[in-house]
């Protein structure tokens, strides 16, 4: 019981995000019962697609210690590459793969940015979002890039089950996958630990560099993947696709509870982030607002999602605190 | 008679959910002196300056000042009656200049504009007076610590201090810059300022105080005038307990010195140190005293493979080895306890056994994945070898007592299983009773084999415990001396540069 208890109070913050998609399904039904139609709970999952992908990956970067502001102009390069292959006649699943290990090579130009050349993470990819950005407009020279074989669109954004895409599988299959990563591999681990404190997971023997490379490689990735649904959903490939992306990437992140300091942060909280903002985005078009509330809403769940956090985890501190024993002098 | 009672705690308790951190505590302090507050960590002493100061407001109980009730709501209201703290984690805005931060809040302004030639006179003016060596157009950033400290000091004077405390001002001061600070605090104590003085150095408290007051557990022990004090009987009230023998190797030694585990050749970094040369032998603790800026922290740094090597060889069990980085010092057997625990000995988010298994997670697997039961029963396993309270391997590092926190760090070195540990000023800051205990894991890891190098600025400390001295001092070694020849006046002199003519 008390075991139980306690493994359930590691998951305080998941509990009260999934508490909050609850409460807000319950508002949006009232309203309107259409919200809780399957048509529209699917509708929300394949939106929240994009944005959960790159939220998975954003959360590396950000539990690293770091950011991606590039994520969504990697969407967009990626994507520009894959079409270009695609209308080439490359066979999708071999373009695919390519795209994917491109997005490392752009994930880890920002991390060496970031780790050898020590430019701020903000910076780094701030100059990298307006570089690969640029590259994606040399290569179409501003033009979409249209139809798209059937075979790749099928591939990825099919129908299968329950009237659902195939894309969804990627979603969770690579949530699943990020999700071992950070919390069951020696690298997660490390990530969290250089976030968290950099000289002492040096100290450790933890190889910093390294893991906050691959933190923004599988950051790119995600972003990555998120271009590869995009191309298929649309069926062309614009320069100017997953502009601001990446910032609803981040409010996913940070919805899920993680620290832009580092350290801290679970994929779990990063996935119902993103069903989240996106339940948000879709309920108000369901109950008739104006699309503009849209953005006002956004910032506000961003907000109070945020205070919420720092509200039980100063609840958390004052329980601690009665431990005071063990507390440093300090308190 | 009002300037015996200048401050007065009257049955002042503080509780926090679940735990009191006063208890009725009652005692004065007399206008003008300099009081020192005593105890072990967690004794209350910070939560008591923390409510004069208007951090906290006491739960039941009351503070007068010179005979009249304060009631503190915020740190402002104490500051702005002339209550001002000079404290360890110095809160200065870096990119701003000393005199912009002494006058932060009350600039000097001119038609509504700064007055920046005013507000660096002004700053000037104080400097001198606290005899500092720092320009008023200096950044904070470039400051050490030590002259941060007297740069507090100005502030206070700025702010016309009535009252000032002191928490642990000389724990990173050098020997001139700790003179420099007690001169300045005759001087305040001159203009009938109040000092409270909190520190772990006995030494200091019997030098700078005329009364002291001793809390334990939260609880009001005595009040006692320092000079009727001996030290043994000082350590006796706050710890409830004869720790007299403290610093003081228990078992017989164990150095086998036919066994060098560790050889450092030449070593030199450059512009910071040159020529390091010793040996470690197995089974033995090897002290390295040094004032500050002796660079002992940055020798073991490069041997621990955190600073870059410009030049010399380090040699384990015999083999040469290139210790590029902490990861491989590792696993070559090397272990660093870090000088700035918080900062460097562990990670802030991660709990007791997350910190502990961090440098080995490859133990922890189970079918390739990490597997959290294991980490778990190693915590709790190293937390009672190093007597860890709380036990708890989810707890987190963070909110544990510095002793405690320190025990975490030595845990996971144990865990770690390396033969040679570097432990670099690992009594520092942490109080009376978790030294002891961590004197003697470093005795019990040398009787079962492990080598044990230890920085240490605090003398008695050094002399207690070590088979063997190496004295720094300005990036050189200049002394090599053998416990039977410990002498505190000649290893002093070594560390300031002297001679020691015998």
């Amino acid at each position: 019981m008390n075991n139980k208890l306690k493994s359930l109070k590691n998951f305080e913050r998941e509990l009260s995000i999934a508490a909050g998609i609850v409460l807000m399904t319950i508002i949006f039904s009232l309203i309107n019962p259409i919200f809780i139609s399957w048509s529209n709970i699917k509708d929300i999952i394949d939106q929240a697609t994009i944005y959960g992908l790159m939220g998975l990956g954003m959360s590396f970067a950000i539990i690293s210690g770091g950011i991606d502001l590039s994520a969504g102009s990697i969407l967009a390069l990626v994507a520009v590459i894959l079409a270009k292959m695609l209308a080439a006649g490359v066979s999708p699943i071999i373009a695919i793969l390519v795209a994917i290990a491109f997005s490392a090579v752009l994930g880890l130009i920002n991390g060496v940015i970031v780790t050898k050349m020590r430019i701020q993470p903000f910076i780094a990819t701030m100059a990298t979002m307006s570089l690969f950005r640029g590259i994606a407009y040399l290569i179409t020279g501003g033009f979409p890039i249209t139809s798209m074989p059937s075979a790749y669109r099928k591939l990825v954004y099919g129908s299968i089950a329950l009237d659902m895409r195939s894309s969804v599988l990627i979603l969770f299959a690579f949530a699943v996958i990020t999700h071992i990563i950070l919390k069951y591999t020696k690298t997660g681990n490390y990530i969290y630990a250089v976030g968290g404190n950099e000289d002492a997971a040096n100290l450790s023997g933890v190889k910093c560099v390294l893991n906050r490379n691959i933190a923004y490689i599988i950051c790119a990735i995600g972003s990555a993947l998120a271009g590869i649904v995009l191309l298929a959903k649309l069926g062309t490939a614009e320069p100017t696709a997953g502009n601001g992306y990446e910032l609803q990437a981040i409010a996913a992140v940070a919805i899920g509870g993680a620290s832009m300091a580092g350290g801290r942060g679970t994929i779990i909280g990063t996935f119902l982030g993103a069903i989240m903002l996106t339940g948000l985005k879709v309920g108000l078009i369901v109950i008739g607002v104006d699309p503009f509330w849209q953005y006002i809403a956004t910032g506000l769940v961003i907000v109070i999602a945020v205070y919420v956090e720092i509200v039980q985890s100063n609840i958390k501190n004052s329980q601690s605190g009665k431990k005071g024993l063990f507390r440093t002098g300090k308190s | 008679m009002a300037n015996d009672n200048y401050i007065e705690f009257k049955h002042v308790s503080k509780s926090f959910p679940g735990c009191k951190a006063l208890d009725d505590v009652s005692f004065t302090i007399r206008k003008g002196e300099i009081h020192a507050l005593l105890g072990e960590n967690g004794a209350g002493k910070s939560t008591l300056l923390n409510i004069l100061h208007g951090v906290f407001q006491p739960t039941e109980g009351e503070v007068f000042i010179d005979g009249e009730k304060v009631n503190f709501n915020l740190a402002y209201d104490a500051i702005k009656y002339g209550i001002v703290k000079v404290h360890q984690e110095v809160n200065m805005v870096a990119d701003m200049t000393v005199a912009q931060n002494i006058m932060l809040g009350s600039e000097p302004k001119k038609h509504g504009l700064l007055d920046w030639k005013k507000m660096n006179r002004q700053a000037q003016e104080l400097l001198d007076k606290v005899q500092a060596d720092m320009k008023p157009t200096d950044k904070i950033r470039s400051l050490s610590v030590g002259q941060m400290q007297v740069l507090q000091i100005a502030k206070a004077l700025f702010l016309d201090a009535k009252i000032v405390s002191f928490d642990e001002p000389t724990a990173s001061l050098s020997s001139r810059e700790t003179e420099i600070l007690f001169n300045i605090m005759h001087e305040m104590q001159d203009k009938g300022i109040t000092i409270l003085y909190v520190s772990h150095r006995l030494d200091e408290v019997f030098k700078m105080t005329q009364r002291a007051t001793v809390l334990r557990d939260g609880k009001y022990i005595n009040t006692f005038n320092t000079q009727d004090m001996t030290k043994e009987e000082l350590i006796r009230s706050m710890v409830g307990r004869d720790v007299s023998m403290f610093a003081r190797r228990m078992k017989p030694r164990c150095v086998q010195s036919d066994d060098t585990v560790l050889e450092v050749k030449n070593l030199s970094v450059n512009n910071i140190f040159e020529n390091i040369n010793f040996k470690l032998n197995k089974g033995e603790i090897l002290g390295f005293y040094g004032l500050v800026g002796a660079k002992r922290t940055d020798v073991m740094r490069a041997i621990f493979g955190a600073d870059k090597i410009s030049d010399g060889e380090i040699a384990i069990n015999g083999k040469k080895v290139n210790n590029s980085s902490p990861a491989v010092a590792i696993s070559n057997g090397v272990g660093l306890i870090p000088e700035n625990r918080k900062t460097e000995g562990f990670i802030r988010e991660f709990s007791n056994s997350d910190n502990i298994a961090l440098p080995a997670l490859d133990h922890f697997k189970t079918r390739g994945l990490q597997d959290f039961g294991k980490k778990k029963k190693n915590g709790i396993k190293y937390a009672d070898m190093v007597n860890l309270k709380p036990r708890d391997p989810d707890f987190k590092t963070f909110d544990l007592s510095g002793g405690n926190q320190q025990k975490v760090v030595l845990a996971k070195w144990l865990s770690t299983q390396v033969d040679i540990m570097i432990f670099d000023e690992p009594t520092k800051g942490i109080d009376v009773g978790a030294k002891a205990e961590i004197y003697a894991l470093m005795e019990q890891l040398v009787n079962e084999g492990k080598s044990i190098i230890m920085v240490s600025s605090e003398l008695p400390e050094v002399i207690g415990l070590s088979d063997r001295m190496l004295v720094m001092n300005a990036g050189k070694i200049v002394a090599e001396i053998d416990s039977s020849d410990f002498d505190e006046n000649r290893i002093v002199t070594y560390a300031l540069g002297g001679e020691v003519h015998e």
